[in-house]
C-alpha cells in the first residue's frame, strides 16, 4: 500500500514537473521544476526496489547537475530576460516562437503515437513478474558488479570525469579584457 | 496499477517532453534541461526492464553510468555557455552562428 502510493504520486511528481519545465516562461521556474522531476523519477527508482540508484540520483543530480544549471542561469541571465522583443505569442524571444513550438509538439505528438502503439504491445505480452515483496538491498551487489564484470566502464569513466571537468574549468576561466 | 508498462508509458511522457522542450526553446540552458529529461527517461527505463524482464542489476549499473556521463555533459556544457555568454553578452541559440569569435 506505502509503494502504491509512493509510486503514484511519484509519477504525479515527475509528469506534472516535466510539464511545468515545458510551459513556464521564467528559466529559474524551470530549472525548480526540474529538481521536482528528478525527484519524482528518484521516487520510482525507490519504488522499482533501486536503491542505490535513487540515492545516488538525489546526490548527483539534484544536489550538482541542477545547483550547476542555477549557477549558469544567473550567471548569464541578464539582457536575455529585460531588453528582448518580445514576438508574437506575447512570450520573450528566448522561450522560443510558435514556428519552433508547432514544430516541437508535431514531433512528439507522432512520437508519441508510434510507442504507444509499441508500447501496448510490451504491456499485453508481458505480464509483469511478480518478484515478491521483499526490496533487498542492492548495494553490495552492485559494488561487486562494479568491481568485476564492469570495471573497465568504471576506470573508463573517473578518466572521463577528470577531463571533462579539466576541460570545463579551462572553457569557463576568466580572461583578460582585450 | 504498477507493472512495465506504466513505468514505461512515463518514461515515454518524460522523453517526449523532453525532445519538446529541446525542439522548442531558443535559450541553451532550457535546451540543457531538455537534455537532463531525457536521459532521466533512458535511465528510468534501464530499471524498470531491470526489475521485470532480465532480473539482475545490469541495468541499475547503465543508470549510474547514465548519471556520471550525464553529470560531465552538464560540466562541459554549462562552461561553454558561460564562455559564450562572456563573447556575445546573450545566450539566444540563434547567435551561436560561428566557431571563432
Amino acid at each position: 500500500m506505502f509503494i502504491q502510493l509512493l509510486f503514484a504520486s511519484s509519477a504525479t511528481l515527475t509528469v506534472g514537473c516535466a510539464l511545468g519545465v515545458l510551459a513556464t516562461k521564467n528559466l529559474m521556474h524551470s530549472c525548480i521544476f526540474l529538481l521536482g522531476s528528478l525527484m519524482g523519477v528518484a521516487g520510482l527508482f525507490a519504488t522499482l526496489g533501486a536503491d542505490f540508484v535513487a540515492v545516488t540520483q538525489i546526490m548527483v543530480y539534484m544536489g550538482g547537475v541542477v545547483i550547476l544549471m542555477l549557477f549558469a542561469v544567473m550567471l548569464t541571465g541578464g539582457k536575455d530576460f529585460i531588453s528582448r522583443a518580445q514576438n508574437l505569442l506575447g512570450l520573450p524571444s528566448s522561450m522560443g516562437n510558435k514556428w519552433t513550438y508547432s514544430v516541437g509538439g508535431l514531433v512528439g505528438l507522432v512520437l508519441l503515437l508510434t510507442n504507444i502503439r509499441l508500447i501496448s504491445n510490451v504491456m499485453n505480452s508481458h505480464a509483469p513478474k511478480v518478484i515478491g515483496n521483499e526490496y533487498p538491498s542492492t548495494v553490495s551487489q552492485i559494488g561487486h558488479l562494479l568491481v568485476k564484470d564492469h570495471v573497465l566502464a568504471f576506470e573508463i569513466s573517473s578518466v572521463l570525469l577528470l577531463g571533462a571537468l579539466v576541460g570545463a574549468a579551462i572553457i569557463a576561466r576568466p580572461r583578460k579584457q582585450k | 496499477m504498477m507493472s512495465l508498462g506504466s513505468y514505461l508509458i512515463i518514461s515515454l511522457i518524460l522523453f517526449v517532453i523532453g525532445l519538446v522542450v529541446m525542439l522548442s526553446r531558443k535559450n541553451i540552458v532550457a535546451i540543457l534541461l531538455g537534455i537532463e529529461l531525457i536521459l532521466n527517461a533512458a535511465a528510468l527505463n534501464f530499471v524498470a526492464y531491470s526489475r521485470y524482464v532480465t532480473n539482475n542489476l545490469d541495468g541499475h549499473i547503465f543508470s549510474l553510468f547514465i548519471i556520471v556521463v550525464a553529470a560531465a555533459e552538464a560540466a562541459v556544457g554549462l562552461a561553454i555557455v558561460i564562455r559564450f555568454f562572456q563573447i556575445k553578452e546573450t545566450i539566444h541559440i540563434d547567435e551561436a552562428t560561428q566557431l571563432r569569435n
